[in-house]
């Protein structure tokens, strides 16, 4: 019994010490003038380099560029019950745009926009929308196409290595584009693919990169969070293609080019169309002509020659003036079987859903 | 002639007790010094004082003559006072030379092993302990450690030695060569001061006594000039009464029986081997040896703690080979173990979870009624005159003698048929020893057999009905104490076996 | 020996640190984690009072924050509940985390396969396999520690392991919703096999199970025979033995209650909570229920409230990022304040004195 009491009295007695805190500080809750509140809730830390650094440049770019918002973001918010709660806690400090960039959230996302009709949820990578629940992601693959052409002209042994978290949809597309454009440089390249289970397991990716390696691949690309894989790469001399960030500045000895994101802009399109109730639920899907979403970084000019920078960027005005898109047929999956007719694209549903890797793709997609 | 070391004075107290009040004690080259008194007197707070443990809180201490402060044991070493402990300081796993390195003062980062292991062999041989240098410490036997130890000091350059209680774990035959190689040390120029309780020990091998009490000298005596009755009326202040002696018991029923037991260990080393032997209602059944002969695992074996590896264990003439200790609690077999700290008591409990022990079956269904143990735990502790604090505080913090008061009290009140005990009189002073030689005594003429393993000779000489003597897990034979000598089982115990005895 | 300290200042064991002594001690120490927190803040330009005030207000200032303090505490509680029956043995169980993971398995496996059965034989289904395999997660370490005494620190340390890949393999494998997008998550779970909320919180019904283990537990520990083999087992096991107690078995019984009530707190998690089996579904519930068990000094009991404690802690950690705090706040202060905790432990059992110097 004894030490019961005591701990009741450690638990009154912590209250108590918080309480008295508390009354020494009023709350405010309440924003000033017309100011409207957004929230991002993030999967990883904004110093991840990759993916949400990206999602972080463009709530920067949305806060520098509209006077009347302010941003708050939360990070490291596992797909748990968690998030919910977070999502929850944002819309009670008044948050009126609440953007999740992770898959997982999706169903929490769902549930708490239920309860608040007047909150806007915009959700990365997801396909549940409702009256106030969007969804937003960038058509990653022709930057993925335009960046594998550079990976299938620089490799030496025609063997590519591809680092990738999860057998989902928008993984498989990334994989096939890359591989689609490494191909359209050099026929004769095989892309080889490990999986690591996770957005963001650094050791394992790094593991990963050296086992790909072993396999004599020579240029790795990925389509995980942050940039250890080029680490890996430089330290044991081979090249690799960034994802999400420039990543040269981390290994810049090997990594030829970066695929790109660029949210600002259209974040800052969301926020006013909020502001002056033009906002619709939507699945927006923007490619590079779309304010560059989705786009690569300069080239690595001592590793990458102007000549062929050139054949990279033109086949990026092609995307851009609709000439020309990575998934053209005629496309042949693993078992050589023709998927996409001559002169036919996929659909975007096609797109979303993709379940199956082209010809030259060296693995098998983790199915039940 | 200045003494070796001379303590003027000396108070040292803890709080709530006086362990030295303005003690004297003085030792001389030459002699070997007995410091005699029950537990508790203060011996060890008086020798700690001397080898730079605790610093006196008055008095004052000079080593050859001159005025010296000891502030750490180093202090000590450095002044040439050595002490060998009751539990030796050695590093298992190492050899003799490497245990010696350890505490040689200075030792150079490079060393000469041939050389210091010749110095060894040397110093060793000069007082006729022979000791290899190259041996690891854990395959010594016991009495070999304690000569390791003396080594050790002796190459420190201790002029003098001070060993507690250095008999307690040897056979008679090597407490003899002990004192023969005490005797030609002091004879060397070293003072030797012992540290004991025993007095037959201490008469027939001392120069000097100083005998404490209560934290107080009560005075130093030559030994020429004194005998046992006075140095136990020094020591306990009064006139103790005399041996008890156990009237002899006619023959009962027989309650145990152990027919041709034995225990393997691990590798099937035998722990125990082929022992028989019975015990009758009303009997007391001493069992002699030098600590680790098998004693712990025979008092486990009836006690059912141990299954017997072969033979037969039977109780009240039934066969309990194979049944575990809850059977034989219920057949009732009382234990006392040696180690009453862990075994026999949980130390972190209280008095009245401790009752419990054996209490709590005792109480119908899932659930125990600690109103009732309370109840039953608050009469015993009156009845056997335990003292404690408070019943709620962990028996940790009992004394040892009502430790075991307790615990005897515990295992006597479940009315069993069958009592071991296992050194019960270890560490306990006079009052407390007399106490349970006299409660084992009752329990005995109550009709109850006894199993009574123990150490001292005397003690097991004028309470047990026979005596068996264990040596390396066999019984070299079972004696009758009237009809034999202390020499004999001092040989028995060193392994000769009684029918050798007496063919010689 | 005393402990040298600095100095002359050595460290002394005390017997029985008086209960005031205790309670004073932990105060202070509470009082010095929150300071040294405040510090840090202050250091980094942070006003710690308006994050003080933030944690309290978030965590039990509103509805919505008992609620979730609730939610979180659930599953912390459950698994301190059955650490502590392994601890009380002194069985270092410290596959919480594992135990956890099966028992969402098991619950998982009957919610999948029998979707559509009544919700009344549905739910104690999910119970009681969730019960069984994270009991089977506490016994498969039991048995070479019963038989070898092989250290069950670390065999349950490992399990953790297998338990959570063998979640990530059926998520990514097996049970992986079909019509997911390939997303490593089981289908969502049917009415049936979801324990009904308490209003209209996240709160589960599954906050009775807390209430009704936590007194179970300290009855059966306080007043049972069996309660007090395992309290004597725990001290010593010679003195078990000597008394004539089943060490092994209870060894046994112990680690497989610990594991099944563990298991249990895994079912309500995905039943009551998520809904679905993830790969992630403990942010380390496992880990942080053995330093809720030992700060609930293994009372059931004080388990619940500084299990309630931890919870709110969480929940105004997460909300502090809200008020756009960094998230590496929450997790200093958390550590800070059971850091001064612990060490007031110390000073409970030991006191400060100075060694006599020399005149």
């Amino acid at each position: 019994m004894k030490s019961m009491k005591r701990t009741i009295l450690f638990a009154v007695c912590a209250e108590l010490v918080f309480a008295g805190v508390l009354t020494g500080c009023g709350r405010d809750s309440s924003s000033s003038g017309n100011e409207t509140k957004v929230a991002f809730v993030y999967i990883g830390p904004v110093g991840d380099y990759g993916y949400t650094y990206a999602q972080d440049q463009g709530r920067k770019y949305l806060q520098s560029h509209l006077k009347n918002v302010k941003t708050t973001f939360v990070e490291n918010i596992p797909e748990t019950a968690d998030c919910e709660r977070t999502f929850e806690q944002l819309v009670q400090k008044g948050n009126k745009i609440i953007f999740g960039t992770s898959y997982g959230y999706m169903d929490y996302m769902a549930d708490v926009a239920k309860r608040y009709p007047n909150v806007v949820f915009m959700h990365g990578s997801g396909y549940k929308t409702s009256k106030n629940m969007g969804t937003y992601f960038d058509r990653d693959y022709q930057a993925r196409y335009l960046t594998g052409m550079a990976a299938g002209k620089y490799t030496k042994t025609n063997v590519l290595g591809f680092i990738a978290p999860f057998g989902t949809p928008e993984v498989v597309r990334n994989i096939d584009a890359f591989t689609l454009g490494a191909q359209s440089v050099n026929p004769n390249v095989k892309v080889n693919v490990v999986w690591t289970n996770s957005w963001d397991d650094p050791p394992t990716e790094k593991t990963a990169a050296n086992s790909l390696i072993d396999a004599r691949a020579d240029v790795l690309a990925t389509h995980v969070d942050s940039p250890s894989f080029a680490q890996a790469a430089q330290s044991k001399k081979v090249l690799a293609i960034g994802h999400n960030a420039d990543m040269q500045k981390y290994a810049p000895k090997s990594v030829l080019v970066s695929d790109l994101s660029n949210w600002g802009p259209y974040f800052v399109n969301v926020v006013k169309s909020v502001q002056d109730h033009t906002w619709k639920s939507s699945q927006y899907w923007g490619g590079i002509k779309d304010n560059n979403v989705i786009d690569i970084s300069s080239f690595n000019s001592k590793l990458v020659d102007k000549d062929f920078q050139n054949v990279v960027m033109q086949k990026r005005q092609d995307i851009i003036d609709g000439k020309f898109d990575p998934f053209q047929g005629p496309v042949y999956d693993q078992s050589n079987k023709l998927k996409v007719q001559q002169g036919q694209n996929l659909t975007d549903a096609q797109l979303l859903s993709i379940d199956w890797f082209v010809k030259g793709v060296q693995g098998t997609i983790p199915k039940s | 002639m200045i003494p070796m070391a001379e303590m003027v004075g000396i108070t040292k107290e803890f709080p709530g007790i006086k362990a030295n009040d303005n003690v004297s004690f003085s030792a001389y080259e030459g002699e070997i010094h007995a410091l005699l008194g029950e537990n508790g007197a203060g011996k060890s707070t008086l020798m700690s004082v001397l080898t730079g443990l605790y610093k006196p809180d008055a008095g004052s201490l000079k080593i050859q003559g001159k005025r010296t402060d000891l502030s750490s044991p180093k202090d000590a070493v450095n002044c040439g006072i050595g002490m060998v402990h009751q539990h030796f300081k050695l590093v298992q796993p190492f050899t003799v030379a490497e245990n010696i390195m350890l505490s040689m003062k200075n030792l150079k980062q490079i060393y000469n092993r041939a050389e210091i292991e010749k110095q060894i062999v040397e110093q060793s041989e000069k007082f006729g302990l022979t000791i290899d240098p190259r041996a690891k410490v854990w395959q010594l036997s016991v009495g070999q450690q304690q000569r390791l130890e003396i080594v050790k000091l002796l190459l420190q350059g201790a002029k003098i030695l001070i060993l507690d209680e250095p008999t307690a774990v040897l056979t008679p035959q090597e407490a003899e060569a002990l004192y023969t190689t005490l005797r030609r040390m002091a004879k060397n120029g070293r003072a030797i001061i012992i540290i004991s309780h025993k007095m037959t020990e201490v008469m027939e091998n001392a120069d000097r006594i100083t005998v404490l009490r209560d934290g107080k000298s009560i005075g130093t005596v030559r030994t020429q000039e004194t005998n046992e009755n006075e140095l136990a009326k020094m020591m306990v202040g009064r006139d103790i009464s005399e041996v008890i002696k156990k009237p002899v018991q006619k023959d009962g029923k027989e309650i145990l029986s152990l027919r041709e037991v034995s225990v393997f260990g691990i590798n099937r080393a035998p722990l125990l081997k082929d022992i028989s032997l019975e015990i009758h209602a009303g009997e007391i059944l001493g069992v002699a040896g030098v600590d680790g002969n098998g004693q712990r695992e025979l008092a486990d074996v009836v006690a059912g703690m141990r299954v017997a590896s072969e033979g037969k264990v039977m109780l009240l003439g039934q066969d309990c080979t194979r049944s575990g200790r809850k059977k034989r609690i219920q057949m009732g077999v009382g234990y006392v173990p040696e180690d009453r700290m862990t075994t026999g008591l949980v130390t972190n409990l209280n008095a009245y979870e401790n009752v419990a022990l054996k209490e709590y079956r005792n109480q119908p269904g899932p659930f125990i009624s600690w109103k009732k143990i309370i109840q039953y735990s608050k009469s015993l502790i009156k009845k056997f005159d335990v003292r404690l604090a408070s019943a709620q505080n962990p028996v940790k913090m009992m004394s040892g003698g009502n430790i075991q008061k307790l615990l005897l009290a515990r295992e006597i009140s479940s009315e069993p048929k069958l009592i071991i005990a296992v050194y019960p009189m270890r560490g306990l002073d006079i009052g407390a020893m007399n106490y349970v030689k006299q409660l084992l005594i009752e329990q005995s003429e109550k009709g109850r057999a006894v199993l009574l393993i123990l150490e001292d000779l005397e003690d097991l000489f004028s309470m047990s009905d026979h005596i068996a003597v264990l040596h390396g897990g066999e019984i070299m034979g079972v004696v009758d104490p009237s009809e034999t000598t202390r020499e004999k089982i001092g040989l028995m115990m060193a392994g000769r076996r009684e029918v050798d005895i007496h063919a010689s | 020996m005393p402990l040298k300290i600095f100095g002359d200042w050595r460290l002394k064991k005390v017997e029985q640190a008086s209960p005031l002594k205790t309670v004073v001690i932990t105060l202070i120490s509470i009082c010095l984690g929150l300071l040294f927190s405040a510090l840090l803040l202050l250091f980094t330009g942070n006003d710690p009072g308006e994050i003080y005030g933030d944690i309290v207000f978030a965590s039990v200032g509103s509805a919505y924050g008992w609620s979730e303090t609730l939610v979180e505490m659930t599953p912390l509680a459950l698994c301190a509940l059955g650490v502590s029956v392994a601890f009380r043995m002194k069985l270092w169980n410290i596959g919480a985390e594992g135990q956890f993971y099966m028992g969402a398995f098991g619950a998982t496996f009957c919610a999948l396969h029998f979707p559509n059965l009544s919700q009344w034989i549905l739910l104690p289904l999910m119970f009681v396999a969730a019960l069984i395999c994270g009991g089977i997660w506490g016994l498969i370490p039991a048995i070479p520690k019963a038989l070898w005494n092989v250290n069950e620190t670390i065999s349950t340390l490992l399990l953790n392991y297998i338990a959570i890949s063998w979640v990530a393999y059926l998520v990514f494998g097996p049970w992986k919703d079909p019509s997911g997008n390939n997303f490593p998550l089981t289908a969502a779970f049917s009415n049936n096999a979801s324990i009904p909320s308490i209003g209209g919180t996240r709160i589960s019904y599954a906050i009775i199970l807390v209430a009704v283990f936590a007194v179970v537990l300290f009855l059966l520990l306080r007043h049972s025979k069996w309660g007090y083999e395992i309290r004597v087992s725990g001290s010593s096991r010679k003195a078990a033995e000597y008394a004539g107690m089943n060490y092994v078995r209870n060894i046994l019984v112990v680690l497989f209650i610990s594991g099944a009530i563990s298991g249990i707190a895994g079912m309500t998690e995905v039943s009551g909570v998520l809904h679905k089996l993830q790969q992630s579904i403990s942010p380390g519930y496992g880990y942080t229920a053995i330093i809720i068990a030992l700060l609930g000094r293994l009372n059931p009991l004080s388990i619940v409230l500084v299990s309630f404690l931890m919870g709110g802690l969480v929940v105004g950690g997460y909300d502090l990022q809200t008020l756009g705090f960094p998230s590496s706040i929450s997790s200093m202060f958390q550590g800070a304040i059971l850091f001064f905790v612990l060490a007031g432990e110390l000073f409970c059992n030991y006191r400060l004195v100075r060694k006599e110097v020399q005149a």
